[in-house]
């Protein structure tokens, strides 16, 4: 049975509850019909002639490549050492970590990063990279594919972006002078 | 047992530290209760309680503390039997440590408060420990009541009740309690402000320069206001930065009174340690220390007292002969034992020395084989320094007796953990019948420290100060060239000389120039002739620590910030002072690359020199000219766009030479169209690449290429 409002303002409460629950109902039904993708940012950007990405969590700062030190006599992938923040840091090849022989453009940008064990180092980087996202499903099935530090992942428009896991990148490439991760 | 007034003042220092370690025992003797745990955390934790009540003995006994010593030596003779087969620690042993550690601590403290020759023999208190512990609840009741254990241990309380005054009388003594991280805290912001004032000092140059290009602009009388009121600005910000200068030095210089003191303070009381152990074990030892008023980090010196105390142990113990032996074998009867301390920029370097027997590597061999610390196997890869580096290894120990001064199999792997620890590293060298030398390398970061700054073709090079003994400048009567190498007659000694350029592979070897200036180097008593392009001047600076990635390379101990925010590497003197074999250059292929872009010149390097050749690398078309004046070369690598000259124009200078005409010249750029790469080979390019192609991988087979086609030795 429905209650007739006596007052004004009775019937404007009602009003307002009824225009509350049909907005509460709608949005229920939308989360029914649409589940939202769990997605993963990341940080993209050329290298040869192929798309890198690296987790944006990881990344820290993006720098003018400038103010770097070479260091003689230093493993080939440490390009040099710069300041950062107080700390002095490496800035390292990333090309060179990967295996690789070098960028189509001379690189511009540094990428601070967190190598995954809590210590920053500056990678090389043709230009400021771009965030994005990936499925979190396409990045977490790539992981249990991947042995190296690059997994491989397909963008839903099946483009192939090569995710860098810095961890294991710098645990490959810890005392050992190994130049190629993969 | 009274402990010597000399060594009193030290051990109120001693029972803060002993409380510490002793927290840490007993949460791992908490931990090696419970249930559960595997075989390797239970090592993990048996080995650390090892080291930690050795640690509490050895430096009770250098502080002459005999029974604290003592008591140690009981809990480490209660675990032994559980080190050797590592199992869940039982309750009752669990009890007896504890109790044990209540012991200690309490007759520590009674020391500390100088009631130490007041307390009982402590044997009556560990027999009864030993035999009869009681459960865990009732240890708790009695330390809580502060009866019972503490009975034993330490003597009543005067009956006479302490009047405390509402407000103690200030003082010359009175001060305040402030922790370590907020005094590390204050001297790091000095170090910024150390750096700001350095940039603040290139501000005022900058702004000088801008009144001087003024002026050569020719609008003398339009500018004349500016320009004065700049020349005002520049002087007034010279003179502000010289003040702040001296706020900075005095800052630093009274925070460095607070945080660090003396090394005697540590060495002194091994002097006397050295004497009761070499008693104890019917030896004679002198101890001579070197250095000893090198002021150091409290905290780093607090961390190194019980290494050197395991150092001192040891010589005495192992190294040193009997003296009817020392005798026999032509030695004095007396040992001597040597303690070298010098600190150089932010390195600290540790010697600790014996004239003893020296280690002989085929006992260290068998033992170590005995002992299961390495198999037989690997034994037979090692050569003679690894084989005498196992005496590092955790479980090594010579002696086939457990005595209270070692056998224990702790000492020498915990000495090299607390330096690891502390982010340096322990060698050892020794002659057979000669002795035996420890070198400990720290890095002390506190503060900042003088730094020759030099120069080396582009690169910037500090110098710790101390280690430079005088500059010269080279004169051909006083260099002797031989065909390998070139000495210099320097105050009656014939010096190797060393250019720093050749050194750090910039550059191929060559005598010094006339003139060119010549440091005299030493380090660990060695001394070079180090030949550098230029000497740019002396700084006070801010050593850091290098980042993990370069932290190996032996050549560098740190870097510091120069004004403009660059950092400038700081060579290590005993790295310059090391003889090195010389490589044979001439017989490798030689390669130029010169680029004005920093990662490429290091991507080409990395990917020519896996390919065998010796990489020269030069940032500019005119450094590159210069390079090739006095260097010779197989190949040249040359970037097209660079600033003021490109590679079009370098090739032209190039083929211009008679010695560069046919140089191999390889091209690289970004630009791939057909029109640049024509355009490149009619310059005089032998070969060129495209960024593209060198990422594919081509450089160097384009390089074998080039060099074959032009009859080089490819």
């Amino acid at each position: 049975m429905k209650v007739t409002p006596r007052t004004l303002e009775e019937a404007q409460e009602a009003e307002a509850l009824e225009l509350l629950e049909r907005r509460a109902s709608r949005l229920r039904e939308q989360g029914e019909n649409t589940v939202e993708e769990a997605v993963h940012w990341i940080a993209e950007f050329p290298l040869g002639e192929e798309r890198y990405a690296l987790s944006l969590e990881s990344l820290r700062a993006a720098l003018p490549l400038k103010m770097v030190s070479p260091v003689p006599l230093s493993a080939p992938h440490v390009v040099g050492v710069l300041r950062f923040q107080g700390q002095v840091l490496a800035a390292l090849s990333l090309a060179s970590l990967l295996g690789g022989h070098g960028w189509r453009q001379d690189p511009a940008v540094l990428l601070v990063v967190d190598r995954g064990d809590g210590e920053l180092c500056a990678l090389d980087c043709e230009a400021i990279p771009r965030p994005t996202t990936l499925p979190m499903s396409a990045v977490e099935a790539a992981r249990v594919r991947a042995e190296g530090a690059v997994m491989e992942v397909f963008t839903q428009d099946r483009q192939l972006i090569h995710l860098i896991d810095l961890k294991r990148l710098f645990s490959a490439t810890r005392g050992t002078g190994a130049r190629h991760a993969r | 047992m009274p402990v010597d007034p000399m060594l009193q003042g030290l051990v109120a220092g001693f029972a803060v530290e002993a409380q510490e370690v002793v927290q840490k025992v007993t949460m791992d003797l908490l931990e090696l209760e419970r249930e559960g745990l595997e075989t390797d955390a239970l090592t993990r934790l048996y080995v650390r309680l090892g080291r930690h009540l050795h640690t509490l003995k050895g430096s009770a006994a250098s502080l002459g503390m005999q029974d604290l010593s003592d008591i140690a030596h009981k809990l480490e003779d209660a675990l032994a039997p559980l080190k050797a087969n590592p199992q869940k620690m039982p309750r009752p042993v669990v009890d007896i440590l504890l109790h044990g550690l209540d012991l200690f601590l309490l007759r520590a403290q009674a020391h500390a408060d100088g009631r130490g020759d007041a307390l009982p023999d402590p044997a009556a208190a560990l027999a009864q420990l030993v035999a009869d512990a009681p459960p865990p609840e009732e240890a708790a009741a009695m330390v809580a009541a502060s009866g019972g254990l503490a009975a034993v241990a330490a003597p009543a309380p005067s009956a006479e009740p302490v009047s405390v005054p509402d407000a103690l009388p200030e003082s010359a003594d009175a001060g305040w309690r402030v922790s370590s991280w907020q005094v590390t805290a204050l001297m790091r912001e000095v170090e910024r402000l150390r750096e700001v004032r350095l940039r603040v000092e290139e501000r005022g140059r900058e702004l000088e320069r801008v009144a001087v290009l003024l002026a050569k602009q020719g609008l003398l009388a339009e500018t004349a206001e500016a320009r004065t009121a700049l020349s005002g600005t520049a002087r007034s910000l010279r003179t502000d930065g010289e003040e702040t200068s001296d706020i900075v030095d005095a800052l630093e210089d009274g925070l460095k009174a607070i945080t660090t003191r003396p090394v005697r303070t540590i060495l002194d009381p091994l002097q006397r340690m050295v004497r009761d152990l070499s008693r104890q074990l019917g030896k004679e030892a002198r101890l001579s220390v070197v250095g000893s008023e090198v002021s150091l980090d409290r905290r780093l010196l607090e961390k190194l007292q019980g290494s050197l105390v395991h150092l001192l142990r040891n010589a005495v113990d192992h190294g040193l002969e009997l003296p009817a032996d020392r005798e026999r074998a032509g030695k004095h009867h007396e040992g001597a034992l040597t303690l070298r301390v010098e600190q150089q920029g932010n390195l600290l370097y540790l010697e600790a020395s014996d004239d003893g027997a020296g280690i002989d590597v085929e006992v260290v061999r068998r033992l170590a084989e005995q002992r299961g610390v390495v198999t037989a196997e690997e034994t037979a890869r090692l050569n003679e320094n690894q084989l005498r580096d196992l005496i590092f290894r955790s479980g090594f120990s010579t002696r086939t007796d457990v005595t209270d001064t070692s056998g224990r199999g702790v000492g020498l792997d915990a000495v090299r953990a607390s330096v690891e620890a502390l982010q340096g590293r322990i060698e050892v060298a020794s002659t057979p019948g000669q002795g035996t030398r420890f070198m400990l390398t720290l890095p002390t970061d506190l503060g900042s420290s003088p730094v020759l700054v030099v120069r080396v073709l582009e690169q910037l090079v500090g110098l710790p100060m101390l280690a430079v003994e005088a500059t010269q400048l080279a004169r051909a009567e006083s260099l002797r060239l031989g065909k390998r190498r070139a000495h210099l007659e320097y105050q009656g000694q014939l010096l190797s000389v060393v250019d720093l350029g050749a050194r750090l592979g910039l550059r191929a070897l060559a005598p010094p120039a006339e003139g060119q200036p010549l440091l005299i180097v030493q380090s660990g008593g060695k001394r070079v002739a180090l030949v550098v392009d230029a000497v740019v001047g002396d700084r006070d600076l801010v050593i850091r620590p290098l980042p993990s990635e370069v932290r190996d390379v032996p050549a560098w101990q740190g870097a510091a910030t120069l004004s403009r925010g660059e950092l400038l590497l700081i060579c290590r003197p005993d790295w310059l002072v090391t003889e090195t074999v010389q490589v044979q250059v001439s017989a490798q292929r030689r390669a130029l690359v010169v680029d004005d872009s920093l990662t490429a010149r290091a991507l080409h390097r990395a990917m020519l020199e896996a390919g065998g050749f010796t990489v020269h690398l030069a940032a500019s078309g005119a450094r590159a000219l210069d390079r090739l004046q006095s260097d010779t070369y197989d190949v040249v690598i040359c970037d097209l766009d660079m600033e003021e000259m490109d590679g079009i124009q370098l090739i032209a200078k190039l083929r211009e030479r008679p010695e560069t005409a046919s140089l191999p010249v390889i091209l690289v750029s970004a630009h791939d169209s057909s029109v640049a790469r024509e355009r490149g080979l009619k310059a005089g390019a032998d070969g060129y690449l495209s960024k593209r192609e060198c990422a594919a991988g081509r450089l160097l087979a384009e390089v074998l290429d080039v060099m074959s086609r032009r009859g080089s030795r490819a």
